[in-house]
């Protein structure tokens, strides 16, 4: 840490020696350099890893693209085809919104459960809320997922604990009607940034509040609806919106569910899914390119909804 | 002043690590380097890393790098990899893909080294040929296999049902699978897997009624009726039990672990003679291959020996002369071939056969047996199949499942599919 501050001060007193000309730069590069030298990796990240890719994705959306030859300009045909004539983009669109339709409300209305029992001073809480958030660290993994292939396959551990009941399951993960539940209830299990956040909001919450309102002789019920849900929305709003955006990328336990092919009959096919088998399964690179910029599209539309409806709902205080 | 000073020896010093990272590979380079990538199980890479090694040994200076990775993971990191100007120098090729990167222009056509470094003048000439494109060779087929039934012995013994044999007819085929199901000796057990979604499969019933998949020119070679005539026979085959059901023939990712047979599911699996070694590796029952069933007793065969993967080489490849002379120890050298056996397919080259004959296990004489012995079953090598092939293999699979869960008739079934796949080859 002292060397750095040296080298600092030492820069600094130099810069100030330089004639007006190069002065501005130089005094610049005194006041901030360090700083611009430490954000140095994510900036060769941000330029090189992610904006330079979606750029050159933008460009390619507009050319057929099969990754050997040289892109070849086609205009707007490939966004044409999506939507006129490319009935799996709609079908992925149906899984994808089912998806995030189902999942999200499921998930925080789970995450918040679970913060508000762990909030009540449970003894041990940092070991339960270490437990609780492993598997969101793990969730997105291709180990759980094969492991979740496993639990639900037709003869898997689901299936022989409801034949401890009498109950004949399903195969869940290889019947149409209910491929996308699997998926739904692997996500709601990844619930543990949500609760975070969620615990985080509700040690927010002035206790006072509580305490009076049992005064004034409200329930636990009553006063979950008229304190914790009202100052929780600012959290609730937080959540939602970064749930849903990661709900439309969802990718990995669609992919080694169905074994990359969405199946059966497209039931798992989530949007990142077909876009990947139109990149590299099917060479289209360009029409992959158009895809995903219809994806950001939609998240960016999903958000600024979002954002638009929050100041009917979400309450901050002053 | 300490500023400048420091910054320009961090420059220099910097100069001089990037000057020693652009030439210190070439410092070492003295030894011609050859990059390999290929699909395929833990046994696979094991051989041909040895063969690899045995290449090392007669060549002096040269430094092998060999990768492997599944099937499906495959074909994503070679499309980048070729995209990225870094393709390894010898790929092994899919018949699938080949048409692909040829006309692509990924691959190094080969003709000139025919004679000279390629020594492949034994071959049977029909698995040469399967490896050009427009009339040039892009690919020396590693083995010949041809698809293949996978039959569970063990379940047809206890379900007192005699084995298939070339002679087998569908209907038979079919009975055979409602006695196993209905003799009840395991638990959850059919006598057939469901083949209404397995390409290889529809191929060989096509074959047996004088059509085929796709056409020379790369067009649909059946019709609506074909596919319709196709699923019914399989959709009789669900409703009279013989074979699996929707839900559970959808668990099969067309690999061999997940095949209803190696899930313990069913009797019966579809695949490839060569696929034989690994599935035996991992089913406990004893597996033999039998031919697929005729349509009927007086039906001719609808196999071909088909070159099971090729090896080819990249069109930038900076040595492709020693790509091809590594291809080429690699299908000619006996030493190589005992290394090999027969888990990429049966050699092509006549002599490489002989002298690994004696070296076989039973396996690779089965699956050796097999592909010889397909004799009247087998006819002519289909033209490669072309660009968007892979496409219209999902496509086959889908329409096969909206048909087994019954969101389609047989009847729809053909239509759609034959539909889907025009629009798939119109797009190429």
């Amino acid at each position: 840490m002292a060397a750095v501050q040296d080298t600092a001060v030492v820069v600094g007193a130099g810069a100030k020696a330089r004639p007006a000309a190069q002065g501005r730069w130089a005094s610049i590069w005194a006041k901030h350099g360090a700083g611009y030298m430490f954000l140095l990796p994510w900036l060769i990240g941000f330029f090189g890893l992610t904006l330079g890719p979606a750029i050159a994705s933008l460009y390619l959306s507009f050319t057929s693209f099969d990754l050997i030859r040289a892109p070849e300009w086609v205009g707007a045909a490939n966004y044409v085809r999506i939507a006129t004539a490319d009935p799996k983009f709609a079908a992925a669109m149906r899984v994808t919104f089912l998806y995030v339709v189902l999942s999200v409300p499921f998930k925080l209305a789970f995450a918040l459960l679970v913060a508000i029992l762990l909030d009540r001073g449970v003894r041990g809480l940092t070991v339960y809320r270490a437990i609780f958030y492993l598997p969101s660290l793990l969730g997105g993994s291709v180990a759980i997922a094969v492991l979740w292939r496993q639990l639900f396959a037709g003869d898997g551990l689901i299936n022989s604990l409801l034949a401890q009941f009498g109950i004949e399951g399903p195969s869940w993960i290889s019947h149409p009607n209910y491929s996308i539940w699997t998926l739904v209830v692997l996500s709601v299990w990844q619930f543990g940034s949500p609760m975070i956040i969620f615990l985080a909001g509700l040690r927010q919450i002035p206790t006072d509040m509580y305490e009076a309102a049992s005064l004034d002789g409200a329930l636990k019920f009553r006063q979950f609806y008229k304190i914790t849900l009202p100052l929780l929305t600012p959290v609730i709003f937080f959540n939602a919106v970064v749930q849903t955006i990661d709900a439309f990328k969802a990718f990995t336990p669609a992919f080694i569910i169905s074994g990359g092919t969405g199946g059966p009959i497209n039931s798992t096919l989530f949007y990142t899914l077909y876009l990947y088998q139109e990149a590299f399964g099917n060479f289209r690179m360009g029409y992959a390119s158009a895809l995903a910029w219809i994806l950001v599209l939609i998240i960016a539309l999903f958000t600024a909804f979002s954002f638009l409806t929050s100041r009917y709902w979400v309450h901050y205080d002053d | 002043m300490t500023h400048r000073i420091s910054r320009r020896s961090v420059l220099a010093g910097g100069a001089a690590l990037l000057s020693y990272a652009a030439f210190a590979p070439r410092a070492f380079s003295e030894e011609a380097r050859l990059r390999l990538l290929w699909w395929g199980s833990q046994t696979r890479a094991d051989r041909t890393n040895k063969v690899s090694e045995l290449f090392k040994t007669a060549n002096p200076g040269v430094a092998i790098n060999g990768e492997f990775l599944g099937w499906s993971d495959y074909w994503p990191r070679l499309a980048t990899q070729v995209a990225g100007g870094n393709a390894p120098d010898v790929i092994q090729m899919d018949y699938r893909y080949i048409v692909e990167y040829a006309q692509r222009g990924a691959l190094a056509p080969l003709d000139s080294y025919l004679g000279s470094v390629l020594k492949v003048e034994d071959f049977d000439q029909v698995q040469i040929k399967g490896g050009s494109v427009d009339g040039k060779l892009y690919g020396i087929s590693l083995g010949a296999n041809s698809t293949a039934m996978m039959v569970n012995t063990v379940a047809f013994e206890e379900a007192g049902v005699d084995l298939p044999t070339p002679s087998t007819t569908w209907d038979d085929l079919a009975r055979m699978g409602i006695e196993i199901t209905k003799a009840g000796k395991r638990k959850g057990y059919y006598g057939l897997s469901d083949g209404s979604g397995v390409e290889p499969l529809l191929e060989n019933w096509l074959r047996q009624r004088g059509k085929a998949l796709f056409t020379a020119d790369g067009k649909i070679a059946y019709g609506a009726n074909d596919g319709a005539e196709w699923f019914a026979m399989w959709q009789k085959m669900r409703e009279d039990k013989a074979c699996v059901p929707a839900d559970i023939q959808a668990l099969d990712q067309f690999n061999i672990e997940t095949s209803p047979l190696s899930l313990g599911k069913a009797a019966t699996s579809y695949a490839h003679s060569n696929q034989l070694v690994g599935y035996q590796a991992i089913n406990k029952d004893k597996i033999v291959l039998s031919s697929h069933a005729l349509i009927s007793k007086d039906a001719k065969g609808g196999h071909y020996r088909k070159p099971s993967m090729f090896f080819s080489v990249s069109a930038k490849s900076s040595d492709p002369e020693l790509g091809a002379k590594y291809v080429n120890f690699f299908v000619k050298d006996p030493e190589a071939a005992k290394i090999l056996g027969v888990e990429r397919g049966v050699p092509e080259s006549a002599s490489v056969r002989e002298a690994l004959a004696p070296s076989l296990d039973d396996l690779g004489r089965a699956a050796l047996d097999y592909v010889s012995g397909l004799g009247a079953l087998a006819g002519d090598l289909p033209p490669p199949p072309p660009s968007g092939a892979g496409e219209a293999e999902l496509a086959l699979r889908s329409v096969a499942e909206q048909v087994a869960f019954g969101q389609l008739d047989a009847k729809q079934g053909g239509e759609t599919l034959v539909n889907e796949v025009t629009q798939i080859l119109s797009r190429g």
